[in-house]
């Protein structure tokens, strides 16, 4: 499919090299002594692993210290988004990339894109059946494993207890109950919303459509379907446009300042967000401890759960032009699959693990200071449903980053200048139809 | 705003000066209050960042456990961002502004062949922004294998093609070819006459490329990004955003980065502060040349 497709950039990249740069390499080597001689390989192989996640070293120390043939140093990267993947990419094309890298679930098409992942499949396929069965889907393409998966974000909501209880609102298990409760918290205080929509969140967004159903993109053979505008995400917007006309909803950025504050005062009660958020709301809100609950998100259709991811998820991959892919594929498989490597990386914060039988995982049997601040509910019950009933068919297309742009901005122009809501979804697909086109990329609508 | 200070001149315009002065006090304002924010917020939580007035003080115990947090974090590597920044910022302008000196120097009172033609590529080379190059640079360095240590950040920033620009304008104009005559007649070579007479005519136009430069590098984010890939070489910009890209994960360093933002704006206008000085005795010094 797009796997062979070298980008310009690319080929720019290596005439850049054969000619400048050997002519100034002469000079800087004669005087600088530059010091990247290669020894021979004997003991363990030395892997190198880019990673954002926080504290991510001792994890990284128990591989090594359970392996003697392998040995992995962590380089600490700042986040993909803030700059990491075109650091990343850079180094590809340079042809000195890590061994291990940390990508969204969200990008890995748009690597494949730029030919800047190692297919491993033949390393890691008898193993990788302990996944959850989505997130191993959204690494793998036309059969073909790319990467392994680490955690994700499955959607929640997050609401203030004390709140609904005073004023006197069930918690909505559907999209109806959800509109309901909503003016039962107007009426009871005109000051407070039952959340904020959040036009800055393409993430948010997406994973509303996620779980109304019919996916944005598929890919079919070398063709990209794409169907933003489909009857299920046009019905999300117009129960939203809904909210929006009779101010059911706040207009206001999530993760700004306000909206911080507007937590923190109960003037927001609810929030659904990934799995991982409760550290964000316990962090920023610690007055509030003790007054949260978590709840599966409201239904369209309550016979057929259905759930939805924040963004995906983080995988670690293999980049092409290591020199070590079985042993990077083995040790990416072992990072994220060991049931202790898996907690250690669950407690450092890495997010919702990937493997499917997360009852085995201890640091989501018993955290005892996440469940006290959300009045001893063990929250993991409900995300540990939410992961399950996340189906199998949303894939995320190459060029994300535009994909992202283009649905803040039509969002935004929904809520400034009255665009109606399954108006601006038409438009982001023509937008994004029109990107993957200029990029060469076959689509079809 | 032009407009306004020629009326000043011409008709001693009243309502003039108070329109000048009105504006500068908002443009003050303007600048100065995302620093003001940063050192307020240096005193709070987490919680009472987002919670509490902007402009208002927490208090000072959480001033200094946010500052103790702030060097104890990660073993210290804050303080090894800021001597990276330093050792990056210091040396690569002091570099590029002694190259900056002698080639305007050259470029202004000699004549050679080339010579503008030269200068028309530097000039160019003005107009490439630095993120145009940055990806380029990672590529040449990569191709001899210095990438990711300390040269990938100094070989780059010991350039200055603006500072070259400027200091040829400023010698022309300030460097008198009698001045020059003279020294060579009391039997100084060109290097003599260069280092001793020309240099200090030109400290404002130094001052001035160094103060340039040492900002660019300190600021700079894409070169450090693409080029270094251990957290221990990296520079002040680098090392915050790797701790912000973590406050969705752990609030709590929403304090570390703010905290380092501050510490390191505060640092910058310190230098700027102390080398404004040299700046006016140079103009000074350069005044009792007639």
């Amino acid at each position: 499919m797009f796997v062979n497709s070298r980008s310009a950039q690319g080929r720019a990249a290596r005439g850049m090299r054969a000619g400048v740069g050997i002519a100034v390499g002469a000079a800087l080597v004669a005087s600088l002594g530059a010091c990247s001689s290669e020894p021979a390989e004997s003991g363990p192989v030395t892997l190198t692993f880019q990673t954002w996640v926080p504290n991510i070293e001792p994890v990284v120390e128990n591989f090594n210290e359970q392996h003697d043939d392998i040995q992995v140093e962590v380089e600490a990267i700042t986040a993909g988004p803030d700059g990491g993947y075109a650091a990343m990419l850079s180094a590809v094309d340079a042809g000195n990339p890590a061994d291990v890298a940390q990508v969204g679930y969200d990008q890995m098409a748009s690597f494949l894109l730029r030919n800047a992942l190692e297919d491993i499949t033949e390393y890691v396929q008898d193993d990788v059946d302990v996944f959850s069965e989505w997130q191993l889907a959204a690494n793998t393409f036309n059969d073909r494993i790319y990467g392994i998966p680490q955690a994700s974000g499955p959607m929640g909501m997050f609401y203030r207890t004390d709140l609904f209880e005073q004023y006197g609102v069930a918690v909505p298990t559907t999209w109806e109950e959800y509109e309901q409760a909503a003016r039962q918290i107007r009426a009871a205080n005109p000051e407070a919303y039952i959340a904020v929509f959040a036009a800055n969140q393409a993430p948010w967004i997406m994973g509303l459509a996620e779980q109304a159903g019919t996916p944005w993109f598929q890919a079919e053979g070398d063709e990209w379907a794409v169907d933003i505008a489909n009857e299920d995400t046009l019905r999300m917007a117009e129960f939203w446009q809904r909210m929006i006309d009779e101010d059911l909803v706040k207009i206001e950025n999530d993760l700004s300042s306000e909206w911080y504050a507007d937590i923190q005062a109960g003037r927001v009660l609810s929030w659904m967000s990934g799995s991982w958020a409760d550290a964000i709301i316990r962090g920023n809100a610690p007055d509030t401890a003790g007054l949260w609950g978590a709840a599966e998100l409201p239904q369209w259709d309550a016979a057929e759960p259905r759930s939805a991811s924040w963004g995906g998820g983080s995988s670690n991959v293999v980049l092409r032009g290591s020199d070590h892919p079985r042993e990077a594929a083995e040790f990416a498989l072992w990072l994220n699959s060991n049931v202790d490597s898996v907690s250690m990386l669950t407690e450092a914060g890495a997010g919702w693990p990937a493997i499917s039988d997360v009852d085995s995982v201890p640091a989501i049997q018993d955290s005892p200071e996440v469940f006290e601040f959300f009045g001893g509910q063990d929250i993991w019950d409900v995300f540990a449903a939410s992961n399950e009933q996340i189906a199998l068919d949303w894939t995320w297309p190459p060029l994300t980053d535009s994909l992202y742009g283009f649905v803040t901005d039509e969002m935004r122009s929904a809520v400034e200048s009255g665009t109606p809501l399954p108006q601006a979804f038409e438009n982001i697909e023509t937008r994004m139809v029109d990107e993957m086109e200029a990029a060469g990329l076959a689509v079809a609508r | 705003m032009v407009n306004a200070t020629q009326l000043k001149v011409r008709g001693g315009s009243r309502a003039g000066s108070v329109l000048v002065t009105a504006v500068l006090i908002a443009a003050a304002a303007y600048f100065v209050l995302p620093l003001v924010w940063v050192v307020t917020a240096t005193t709070k939580t987490t919680g009472q960042l987002f919670g509490t007035f902007g402009l208002a003080f927490g208090d000072s115990g959480q001033f200094v456990s946010n500052l103790g947090q702030l060097f104890s974090q990660g073993d210290g590597i804050y303080s090894r961002w800021l001597l990276n920044s330093l050792l990056y910022s210091g040396v690569g302008a002091a570099v590029a502004t002694a190259l900056a000196a002698g080639a305007g120097f050259a470029f202004a009172k000699y004549q050679f062949r080339g010579r503008e033609a030269a200068f028309s590529v530097i000039l160019g080379g003005v107009l490439l922004p630095a993120t145009v190059i940055a990806l380029p640079l990672y590529f040449m360095l990569s191709a001899v294998g210095l990438t990711g240590t300390y040269w990938a950040m100094l070989l780059p920033g010991m350039v200055s093609p603006f500072g070259v620009y400027l200091c040829r304008i400023y010698a022309s104009a300030s460097v008198p070819d009698e001045v020059i005559e003279a020294a060579r007649l009391d039997g100084a070579g060109d290097i003599r006459a260069f280092t001793t007479i020309a240099t200090r005519m030109m400290t404002p136009a130094l001052v001035t490329v160094f103060l340039f430069q040492f900002v660019a590098i300190w600021n700079n984010y894409l070169l450090p990004l693409v080029m270094l890939n251990d957290v221990d070489t990296y520079p002040v910009t680098l090392g915050l955003t790797l701790w912000n890209g973590q406050t969705q994960r752990a609030p709590e360093f929403f304090e570390l980065v703010v905290a380092g933002s501050a510490v390191s704006a505060v640092l910058l206008v310190i230098v700027m502060v102390s080398l404004q000085r040299f700046w006016r005795a140079g103009l000074t010094s350069g005044a009792t040349k007639g």
